[in-house]
């Protein structure tokens, strides 16, 4: 009796020891995750380095970023994310303090402090209609010792004070087809001269007092030839247009209010002119270019108004801004890309045959054309000029160059990923030289005796600063070959740039990154787009040798019939394999479960007109696939039509060209939902890689469910067609919404709730046999997150021993499509505070680790939540047995624990998607979440219980082993002892 | 927020300056709001100072006008009601975010510094910032029943329901989602703290003990120490007998002394 009580105890003991924290202390930050904070690709830069402080430069971005970046390291000092319909129109430094942005189609005006990145006024600009957005901070206009912002926006030119965002005057431009084009102040004056384009044929001028806002002359003039695109301004009151063929150069000067039109045909210019051209503005006085085919042609402005070709080349061009130097002149840079170089030029505008600077750095093939460039000029101790230029990459990086070099890059395209795939690193090999891990026993030993003094609270600061880059720097985690655990691997991902990176998912360092050229602008696809990325060769078993790749898939324009594109990158070495111009479109993409051979994943790609195309095109695919024909069902969404349509293979292609890898397809049901009262605004299925460790539930008191399984199970969330609009616009009578589960083989729906009173976004997230989705309660005013769970009832009787033994049950009885599947669902649901952007599940090698939900919210954190606050089976009062089950009481509200936030202290700006990638160790996921920064860590949903954690202190192991060694052979000479004396007495 | 300001002979000055506006307007809810703003102009008002000796210091009127000019602009905003109507079918909303004093001494978002906190309405569909004293405006926002969030790190804010009415423009209406309560002005302050570490508990003899080598040692020492003397106790008839059963027994197993099985 004794010894089992005291077992109990020691058990009791043990368990209660492993106190239940799924979070982080705060030292451990960086051991296991990792943060990287990225732009996106800069769309204006304004350098910041009058004074004698730190040399700054304000970027803004196509990701919709305003930050303040240290000229020296490209480090961020601040960074703000507007929201995604608040696009940045402009940028401007006023007063040499506040960083001045105009965004939201130029209806919102802010002011920084440029220092720290504070809010310091924010104005709202309203006008009779919308037209472009022109911000301009004139540099010695003052009214009534008011620096002054002039921006013309929504059809109105407003003057705002600097220091408040008062407007201080504003006038209309209410004329019917007016379309401003440029509002030009010419420096030392107080005149404001808007020009622009009426009725196509009109040249528009108006005059302004900058003062007050007064109209002092209003000028038109009419042109036959019309206009077209843009018009850059060369001199303060001289602008080049085109006329509306694009053949005619127009130089049109306002001077003195007359309106007088020169024209220059460019046939007249270039000898072999080819086609229309358009204008690329510049604001370099006296110099503009133009762009016809690939050829920019760079032309001077003489005082006469005579136009002059001073360069006409094939290669891609770009040309900064000006730059004021001293006494009046400008520079400018232009910058071209030939071969693994690129040529920067920085001339004086007035004088274009010499060049102040002439340089040519050494160029990552990988990184492209340069696409912008921005100069700044910085005084050398020679007292000459010296410049530096940030430069704008293809790839989106963002790069300065100063004195021939790259002084820093940011890889500024991974703020914009578009999809993500992993990809295992290569086996150790005995030949493959890996980084060195511990040194020797000495050192191994040193460090844990540190660990053990920390632990013990011993550990001078020193030491506590020495433990700790010991445990972030640890080598092991960068190490470039596959890991035990399977903590180790390669983040693959697509950039909307075209570029693909690997990172490693030990520190987030860059492996490799590749520019794929099917990306890429070219003469035959303008506008090419990135869509997804498959796994294309996972090698395993016998096919060890070969190196794994991705599948890259692109299309060609935006239109949902144009031809698609697809490439085949090695991901151990980072190099296209080939490539293919595909002559169909590409709709919808679907890796099948089959692989040949050599270990190559088939793909089926459906086009627009509802063929499938097979890839791999090889014989042994075909044949593969042939055999699995009748087994294979698709779905496709049409949200607009409100349709759901499920589709299957009839066979090989008719009619047309003969493709051996073309089947014909059918369509074998279809959903089509009201469309006066229903529009679909979500579908989520399965994730198709996701494991599930068992189909039985054992519950309470004994009882089996059965979960229903089917990869084949689909989510559709629809809205009442007036609650698609935003939170707000609709009454809760008025709104609804329904969700459904649809089998997509045979298209039986399988449940259907309806939440009156309740509107979107959805957000779900569906696994094994359940699917949790978010979305807003009218009612309450309050998000809510709601779970169905579905069962399976035909094997509910098939519990019974006797009767499997004696044959009884129904497992063998036949499966039919016309028969309606015996399921039943539960469903719960329950209030959640936060908006959320999207969510993610965990998921483990083998499916046994309970799942958690990961919430990206709107303040672009992620929450981890257990799926057990989301169990339907939740009750007020559990019983006994159902809290020893693990079922938590039931709450109207889920809880938000900040310990549980995965991304702890940081926030992942910008966040658009969370990616779980099984370890191989069971208990652990791997969690990437990417937007405009990228986060990635490492979570236990049930702790690690099948592996020592980091902090496992061996030294402590060691000394306890010592300690019990001494005390048995202490005991023992004890023992020893007495057993003498005893016999001597 | 609130600074030592008191000490700075400026101030004085400053604030009768607001005095002169608080007795044009005369509104006793304008003083409360005077009082609340104190302490915000004050940094405003220091920051301005110090930015200006740089510059020019001769004019420290005209940069004292200058400054009080946008805090005057704000006074008359602040003393508008939450709603200002704009154009026909548009509306702003005016509020402010409020961080107590006492939390968020040992933070993230540092005390005065709110340069990091968003202003949501209606899931990201606009996205403000807040200005140095906490106030945010939303522009051009149509009439009926929309969601403010705020997202600061560090801090738990409720989303606010606001009730933007086209019949009674300027009416309040705003309620906190979490618990209900219900705002009389649009001021949003946290409801609690957001720890996102575990706190490492300093190190005790007994959570040494308590660590399964701790618990080794001590099974052991117990073992060592206390067995013999239970065995001493305990009844030589008893112990026969017991020993007796073990041996027809043999060696009791784990699971059979453990009551139905560890279960974790």
């Amino acid at each position: 009796m004794a010894i089992r009580s005291f077992l109990i105890l020691f058990i009791l003991f043990f368990f209660s020891s492993l106190n239940p924290i799924l979070s982080l202390y705060e030292d451990q930050v960086g051991l296991v995750d990792w943060h990287q904070q990225y732009l996106g690709k800069v769309k204006q830069a304004v350098f910041h380095t009058h004074k004698t402080g730190r040399k700054r430069v304000v970027v803004s971005t196509e990701e919709n970023v305003v930050a303040l970046l240290d000229l020296r390291q490209g480090e961020i000092f601040w960074r703000h994310v507007f929201g995604s319909n608040d696009v940045i129109d402009g940028i401007d430094i006023a007063l040499g303090k506040y960083v001045i942005t105009l965004s939201s189609g130029g209806s919102i005006l802010r002011a920084w402090n440029l220092p720290d990145g504070q809010m310091v006024w924010e104005s709202s600009l309203r006008g009779p209609k919308h037209s472009k957005s022109l911000l301009l901070v004139p540099t010695n206009l003052k009214i009534e010792k008011d620096n002054i912002v002039i921006i013309f926006s929504n059809g109105r030119l407003n003057a705002v004070s600097c220091i408040d965002g008062e407007v201080l005057w504003e006038k209309d431009f209410e004329g019917e087809s007016l379309e401003v084009q440029q509002v030009i102040q010419p420096p030392g004056s107080n005149l404001i001269y808007v020009v622009g384009f009426a009725s196509s044929s009109l040249f528009e001028m108006y005059q302004i007092n900058a003062l007050n806002g007064e109209l002092l002359k209003h000028e038109s003039a009419a042109f036959s030839g019309g206009f077209l695109g843009e018009v850059s301004p060369v001199f303060s009151e001289t602008v080049v247009a085109l006329d509306s063929t694009g053949l005619i150069l127009l130089t049109v000067s306002f001077q003195n209010g007359m309106i007088s039109f020169q024209q220059t045909p460019i046939s007249n210019l270039v000898k072999d002119s080819f086609g229309p051209a358009k204008i690329i503005p510049s604001s370099v006085t006296g110099i503009f270019a133009i762009k016809m085919n690939a050829v920019t042609i760079v032309i001077r402005v003489t005082d006469e108004n005579k136009l002059e070709v001073v360069e006409k080349t094939n290669h891609e061009t770009s040309i900064s801004d000006a730059l004021p130097v001293s006494e009046g002149q400008q520079a400018f840079a232009l910058v071209q890309r030939a071969g693994p170089e690129i040529h920067l030029r920085v001339k004086l505008a007035h004088n274009w045959d010499d060049n102040l600077l002439k340089e040519s750095v050494k160029m990552d093939q990988h990184r492209g054309l340069v696409h912008k460039i921005y100069i700044n000029n910085y005084i050398r101790t020679d007292k000459s000029y010296g410049f530096r230029a940030l430069i704008v990459m293809e790839d989106h990086s963002l790069l300065l160059l100063q004195q021939g070099e790259i002084v820093w890059s940011r890889e500024d395209g991974l703020a914009s990923i578009i999809d993500v795939t992993t990809s295992e690193l290569p086996v150790e090999r005995d030949g493959v030289s890996v980084a060195k891990v511990e040194h020797n026993l000495f050192e191994w030993l040193k460090g844990h005796m540190l660990k053990l003094k920390g632990t013990l609270m011993l550990a001078s600061p020193q030491d506590i600063a020495a433990i700790q880059s010991m445990r972030l720097k640890n080598s092991e985690k960068s190490k470039m070959t596959r890991d035990h655990n399977g903590f180790r691997k390669l983040l693959i991902v697509l950039t909307r740039a075209g570029k693909l990176f690997a990172l490693h998912t030990g520190d987030g360092h860059i492996v490799w990154s590749y520019l794929l050229q099917s990306l890429q602008k070219s003469k035959v696809c303008q506008h090419p787009i990135g869509l997804n990325l498959y796994k294309w060769q996972v090698p395993h078993h016998h096919a060890m040798d070969e190196n794994p790749s991705v599948l890259v898939i692109g299309k060609c324009g935006p239109s949902s019939d144009a031809p698609g594109a697809l490439s085949f990158v090695d991901t151990y070495t980072g190099k296209e394999l080939s490539s293919l111009s595909l002559v169909h479109s590409v709709a919808q993409v679907i890796p099948l479960p089959y692989t040949d051979s050599t270990e190559q994943r088939l793909h089926l790609l459906i086009d627009a007109d509802k063929h499938a195309h097979l890839y791999p095109k090889t014989p042994e695919a075909i044949s593969i696939f042939e055999r699995e024909l009748s087994n294979i069902y698709w779905y496709s969404v049409e949200d607009d039509n409100g349709i759901i349509k499920g589709h299957a293979l009839r066979g090989k292609c008719t009619g047309e060209v003969a493709d051996e890898v073309c089947f014909d397809t059918r369509e074998l049901w279809s959903i089509v939902f009201p469309s006066e009262s229903e529009k679909i605004i979500a579908t989520v299925t399965r994730k198709l890689n996701e494991v599930v460790h068992t189909q039985a539930k054992v519950i309470a008191d004994q009882e089996v469910m059965y979960k229903y399984i089917s990869r084949n199970l689909l989510f559709v969330a629809t809205v009442a067609l007036k609650g698609s609009g935003e939170i707000g616009s609709v009454t809760p009578e008025e709104s609804w919404l329904v969700a459904y589960l649809i089998d997509t083989v045979t298209g039986r729906i399988l449940h259907r709730v309806t939440h009156h009173g309740s509107q979107g976004p959805v957000h779900a997230v569906f696994s094994e046999n359940w699917v949790v989705y978010h979305y807003f309660n009218l009612k309450a005013h309050r998000y809510e997150m709601s779970v169905i769970e579905i069962y399976d009832q035909s094997r509910a009787d098939n519990k019974d021993v006797w009767k499997l033994v004696l044959g009884k049950h129904n497992l063998t009885s036949p499966i039919s499509l016309y028969s309606r599947p015996d399921v039943i669902t539960k469903s719960q649901s329950y209030f959640f505070t936060h908006s959320v952007k999207t969510i993610a599940v965990t998921s483990t090698t083998k499916g046994i680790t309970s799942k958690q939900l990961l919430i990206g919210t709107i303040g672009d954190q992620v929450l981890a939540l257990d799926k057990r606050f989301l169990d339907p089976r939740r009750t007020v009062n559990p019983t006994q047995a159902e809290k020893e089950e693990g079922i938590i009481p039931l709450t109207d509200s889920l809880p938000i624990i900040p310990q549980s936030y995965v991304t702890h202290a940081l926030r992942v700006e910008g966040l658009r998607g969370i990616i779980t990638v099984p370890a191989k160790l069971e208990s652990t996921t791997l969690v990437f979440a990417h937007g405009v920064d990228l986060f990635f860590t490492q979570l236990a949903p049930s702790r690690t219980y099948d592996s020592l954690t980091d902090d496992f202190n061996y030294a402590l192991l060691l000394i306890t082993i010592v300690a019990l060694v001494a005390a048995i052979s202490l005991t023992w000479t004890l023992s020893e002892r007495k057993e003498l004396q005893e016999n001597w007495r | 927020m609130a600074f030592s300001c008191k000490n700075s002979s400026k101030f004085n000055g400053f604030s009768s300056c607001i005095k002169m506006v608080m007795v044009g307007t005369s509104t006793i809810m304008m003083q409360q709001r005077t009082l609340a703003m104190e302490a915000s102009l004050c940094v405003k008002k220091s920051k301005k100072k110090g930015a200006d000796s740089v510059t020019r210091p001769n004019s420290q009127i005209s940069a004292a006008m200058a400054a009080v000019t946008p805090l005057l602009l704000l006074l008359l905003l602040s003393s508008a009601p939450s709603f200002s109507s704009g154009s026909r079918n548009a509306y702003n909303i005016n509020g402010r975010v409020k961080i107590p004093q006492g939390l968020g001494t040992k933070g993230y978002a540092l005390p005065g510094r709110m340069s990091n906190v968003k202003v949501l309405l209606n899931g990201g569909q606009n996205i403000t910032f807040l200005r140095p004293d906490g106030y945010f405006s939303f522009h051009n926002i149509p009439a009926g029943t929309h969601l403010i969030e705020v997202s600061a790190i560090g801090y738990f804010f409720s989303p606010v329901r606001v009730d933007v009415s086209a019949r009674n423009p300027g009416k309040v209406q705003a309620a906190l989602t979490e618990n209900r309560k219900g705002l009389s002005e649009l001021v949003l302050e946290p409801l609690r703290e957001e720890q996102y570490y575990e706190i490492r508990e300093p190190f005790s003899i007994m959570s040494l003990l308590k660590s399964p080598m701790g618990l080794m040692v001590g099974f052991m020492l117990a073992v060592a120490f206390l067995m013999p003397k239970l065995v001493e106790n305990m009844d030589p008839e008893e112990m026969r007998r017991a020993q007796e059963e073990m041996r027809s027994q043999g060696v009791p197993s784990l699971s059979s002394l453990l009551p139905g099985g560890a279960r974790n």
